[in-house]
């Protein structure tokens, strides 16, 4: 040990090691084709990064995977999860067979699971699932989804569920990832995803991450980040965060504030952006326009749970009346000294927003001062006022140098947050305020969790309210251009928007949904306030089929387990947190009789004759022009018309259509690869190709392009960014240098669509008078700070926050079955801070009880590693079932987007025994 | 049912993929934490690996392709920040590896590949400088189930 502490001492007095050469060191030998491998190239399965594969096969088994060198995201490298990419292939307990609980010879909700064939499974499946659609309409049903999904897989989801069935109850995981991100994209540019791409890594002068530990969330952007500071003396990274992370090992700058004070800080560093002058004047008089909404929105929680426990109510009574803080006093300007109660009125419409002048904005801005924020956020308890106070004048120093260029990186700290759309609207508000937006090297940047969230989430439109390509189930204009694309009758498609993944098991629980079927998603461990939901899904009467490659959690209180292929088992294509769309081939065979997601979709799809589904059907709520009340119209004439006949099969008309049967199977771009697919349905078509050249077409000509599914395929093409407009990818949108949609001499032109024509009004609400249309305009949104729905208190006095680790994806159910990333990691451990720990008589490795109102929970102490949380926080990875943190977690979620707010609730520690 | 025979069930309703039926499994013996989901369970404790460097026998690398773990304890060796990296420090010496040396950190990690992939530099590649970002500590912690994959 005496070594490595000289070493230290010797580091101390300031040698460099990274300077440090080594020569003459042979390249190591690559594997040698010789050995009969088989390259092929493939996306990684885990992060919203997106790094290139090469995977090695042999004899039908995965043998090897690399980073690839030729793609632009990673250059070659991957991280520990990216390296395990054959790994998470080979558990022993791959699912191989269907699996239903039966007794008896039945199917019984309390039996245990007995091994049944692919028909058997299906027909009890199709069984319950009339049985529910004839008790509660399209709304009973609903698919759980995934930002894991390939595009193809997402795009066939909508297609079966929201055409066929006529249900929006399609919601995906990603609901919890980046709605917020959505939200704020819509509002601020009308139209999703960002200006910038990870070339803005290199380019710019400084990286803010908030709340975002991309140095184990997003390993290989952040060793472009590192790699980037290394070489360059003046470039600089600042993390803003809840507590000490990895992040902050690498950064120049480290801001640790108090959960949910985000927003002041933000508001603070645009109130001086003000005061200095250093807004830039004819940017934002060219290209942007302020805007407000309202303030008492709520929280998202429900306001007449009849099973909440009698612990929740208090914090569930905020979703209707909020009483004011002194500092929530302070920051609208009121009276401290005097109460305010505020009904949450707004909980039904916070998504409503109008202009504003400048003046109003300023007016906004005004309470926000060095001083006030600096009291309110300042997150150590052990940190001097004023040292904080220096820091946030640091950060202002930097947003406001005209010299300096920005981009401000974010992910869950954000979007899980119950003002995710808001916050994310504010780093809009200051990157557009001061020019820096669009621009290569600047510009607000959101990442994303999941390894298709855009690619297949957002851009093939998996939310409950979406369809292809930014359109919405409530828009007559989008639902009509959906139908036509689809070849379905008028009216057929849903107007009122489904159930949010949350929602879902709300209505679960509620006996509002009675038959679930999750897809490529782990929702029982993942979604908060978890104790509801395990018990309603065992418990009541319902049917839940889950599709996974392991045994889940989910799978262990369902009903139907359908073993399903993964990775590079099928064909695919993920798109990236950059727009960047990659396409794989199918490299090796599924297991046993796992079988592609596109396949169960479209097998089961050949259960439903249209008399079944395209009849009238009762849709409780339906209020939109056109339809009768509560009803969704009889289409069956109108399809005859159309030459479907009511006994032809969802199957038929969605899937095996005239257009798709033209991809033909053999294809050449197939270089002799296998497709299971299609080897299973016993068809002569391509479903993966037909399914992306038919979703291609919604985005096309505006904005949304994609290229031909071969073109992806070519030897030089790693992915391409959106739009892909004659062949050439888009780097920077709204910027008209690169992006061909922008106005030619607009300079920036922020041309999305959506919520462009809005009221104007003052900051207390919108004025009477006609909406003003904003072409080519972004929103600059005033967002006030507000306290959330829970915070410590004398009986649960500590924050929790809740996230990933590097070594595991999700809730682990992949990484968990590779030796070396198990082993690193085997278990999640709380992370206290040492007076903490003392306080309660823990010290690192005891075994806590971790409580709050919603459960209690154990785990083991840990005092020091990876992260180093400040007094009065505690942080729990949630990838461990052994672990379960998602009974502690509150389900409130930000009322515009409905993502749940993973990172702040109120908890206990207790020592065990 | 005792926790073998649930086991041995979990395997046998895996492995068979012929027609013979497996026995029927309840939920409580799928999945990575045996047990029912509405149990509290006490996790378990595991040590992290304690042995200096050079003392134990390096564990077999999984492949060419896969960076190798730490065999050795890490506890202070991280933080990896800009102004110290203890792992380089040791490990940026010239190979091949003699006895008694630690692990010379291979030619590739001093090639940058998005500017110059063709020369090698003279320091570590900055996007190879957070070695735990590839290279991984270890536990005690036994396996949760089995891994088929062959190199």
């Amino acid at each position: 040990m005496s070594l490595t502490l000289n070493r230290r001492t010797f580091l101390k007095a300031g040698f460099t090691t990274a300077a440090i050469g080594a020569g003459g060191l042979p390249l190591e030998a690559l594997p040698a084709e010789a050995k009969g491998w088989n390259w092929e190239r493939g996306v990684c399965r885990f992060c919203g990064t997106g790094c290139g594969i090469r995977v090695a096969s042999k004899d039908g088994r995965v043998v090897a995977v690399k980073g690839d060198l030729q793609n632009p995201v990673n250059r070659g490298l991957l991280c520990a999860k990216g390296y395990a990419c054959a790994q998470i292939l080979y558990g022993e307990d791959r699912l191989k067979r269907p699996l239903l609980r039966k007794r008896n010879g039945q199917f019984d909700k309390q039996g245990d699971f007995e091994e049944v064939s692919w028909k058997e499974a299906f027909d009890v499946m199709k069984a319950q699932w009339t049985k529910a659609h004839t008790a509660l309409g399209p709304t009973g049903v609903a698919v759980m989804g995934s930002g894991q999904y390939t595009i193809q897989e997402g795009y066939a989801a909508v297609k079966l569920v929201k055409a066929g069935w006529r249900s929006n109850n399609l919601d995906p995981n990603a609901r919890h990832c980046m709605a917020s991100a959505v939200t704020a994209f819509m509002q601020t540019f009308g139209i999703d995803e960002p200006s910038g791409c990870y070339d803005d890594i290199e380019l710019t002068d400084t990286v803010v991450t908030w709340g975002a530990n991309m140095a184990e969330m997003h390993p290989m952007l952040w060793a472009r980040i590192i790699d980037e500071r290394l070489r360059r003396p003046s470039y600089r990274i600042i993390n803003l965060t809840t507590y000490a992370n990895a992040t902050s090992e690498g950064a120049d700058l480290e801001i640790v504030f108090k959960p949910n004070t985000d927003l002041a800080i933000w508001n603070y560093l645009a109130r001086e952006v003000v005061k200095r002058g250093a807004v830039d004047q004819a940017f934002v008089a060219q290209h942007c326009v302020f805007a407000a909404g309202p303030v008492d929105i709520g929280f998202g929680l429900r306001e007449d749970s009849l099973k909440a426990y009698d612990a929740e109510k208090d914090t569930q009574a905020r979703q209707k009346t909020v009483v004011l803080t002194r500092e929530e006093a302070i920051a609208r300007g009121l009276d401290p000294e005097a109460k305010h109660e505020r009904a949450q009125s707004a909980s039904g419409s916070p998504q409503k927003h109008w202009l504003i002048s400048f003046e109003d904005f300023q007016k906004g801005l005004e309470p926000y001062t060095l001083d006030f924020v600096a009291a309110l956020a300042k997150g150590d308890p052990d940190e001097p006022l004023e040292a904080f106070k220096a820091k946030l004048v640091q950060l202002a120093d930097e947003y406001a140098d005209p010299k300096r260029k920005q981009v401000s990186f974010w992910t869950m700290g954000f979007n899980q947050h119950t003002r995710g759309t808001w916050v994310n609207e504010q780093a809009y508000m200051l990157h557009l305020l001061t020019g820096k937006q669009a621009r290569p090297g600047a510009g607000a940047f959101s990442l994303t969790g999941q390894p298709s969230a855009c690619g297949t989430a957002r851009e093939v439109g998996t939310f409950a309210h979406r369809l292809p390509a930014d359109m919405s189930v409530d828009d007559a204009g989008h639902r009509k251009h959906a139908e036509e694309l689809w070849k379905l009758p008028h009216n057929t498609l849903n107007p009122k928007i489904g159930s949010h993944i949350t929602q879902m098991m709300r209505d679960l629980e509620d006996g509002k949904v009675k038959w679930l079927w999750v897809q490529v998603t782990n929702p029982f461990q993942s979604t908060a306030n978890a104790n509801h939901w395990i018990e309603a899904a065992r418990k009541l009467d319902n049917f839940i089929v889950v599709s996974d490659v392991y045994p889940t959690l989910s799978s262990k209180v369902a009903d139907l387990i359908l073993p399903s292929a993964m990775i590079y088992e099928k064909w695919g294509g993920y798109g990236n947190a950059e727009r960047r769309t990659q396409l794989w081939r199918q490299v090796v065979l599924p297991p046993g009789e796992a079988r592609t997601d596109v396949w169960q979709m479209m097998e089961f799809s050949k259960h439903f004759t249209l008399a079944e589904v395209w009849g009238e059907q009762k849709v409780p709520g339906l209020d939109a022009d056109g339809y009768e009340k509560g009803k969704l119209p009889n289409v069956l004439t109108a399809a005859q018309a159309q030459g479907y006949k009511p006994d032809s099969t969802l199957y038929d008309v969605l899937f095996a259509t005239p257009a798709a049967k033209k991809f033909a199977w053999p294809d050449p771009v197939a270089f002799g690869k296998p497709n299971s697919t299609v080897a299973h349905a016993g068809i002569t078509w391509f479903p993966e190709k037909a399914l992306f050249e038919e979703y291609r077409q919604f985005g096309l000509g505006h904005g949304h392009d994609l290229a031909p599914f071969d073109v992806y395929f070519k030897r030089e093409v790693s992915g391409l960014r959106w739009p892909v407009v004659d062949g050439k990818e888009t780097l920077w949108r709204f910027n008209d240098q690169y992006d061909p949609y922008a106005k030619k001499g607009s300079g920036i032109d922020f041309y999305g669509t959506a919520m462009k024509k809005v009221p104007v009004g003052d900051l207390d609400g919108p004025k009477p008078g006609d909406p003003k249309a904003l072409p080519g305009k972004a929103k600059i949104f005033f967002r006030p700070w507000q306290e959330p729905p829970e915070s410590p208190n004398a009986t649960y006095d500590l924050w929790l926050c809740t996230g990933r680790v590097l070594e595991h994806w999700h809730s682990g159910t992949m990484t968990r079955r590779v030796p070396q990333l198990h082993a690193a990691v085997p278990e999640a451990l709380l992370f206290m801070h040492a007076k903490d720990a003392d306080q309660r008589g823990l010290k690192a490795g005891d075994l806590a009880w971790i409580e709050s109102r919603r459960g209690k929970i154990q785990a083991r102490v840990t005092l020091g590693g990876r992260n180093k949380v400040p007094r009065g926080l505690v942080y729990v990875p949630w990838f461990d079932e052994g672990v379960f943190i998602n009974k502690i977690t509150l389900d409130a979620t930000c009322p515009i987007s409905k993502e749940t707010d993973f990172k702040k609730c109120a908890v206990r520690i207790a020592r065990v025994g | 049912m005792n926790r073998t025979v649930l086991l041995l069930s979990l395997c046998s309703a895996v492995l068979l993929v012929a027609d013979s039926p497996a026995k029927p499994l309840p939920d409580r013996a799928l999945g990575l934490s045996k047990g029912s989901v509405f149990d509290v369970p006490s996790p378990p404790s595991y040590k992290d690996e304690g042995s200096e460097p050079g003392e134990k026998k390096l564990p077999k690398r999984i492949n060419q392709e896969t960076p190798p773990v730490i065999p050795h304890s890490v506890a202070d060796c991280l933080p990896i920040t800009r102004s110290s990296n203890l792992c380089v420090d040791c490990h940026a010496i010239a190979g091949p590896k003699k006895k008694g040396d630690p692990t010379p950190i291979p030619a590739s990690h001093f090639m940058d590949y998005r500017r110059s992939p063709d020369t090698k530099g003279k320091a570590i590649a900055g996007t190879r400088y957070v070695c735990t970002a590839c290279h991984v500590a270890r536990t005690d912690a036994p396996q949760l189930v089995g891994n088929r994959f062959r190199p």
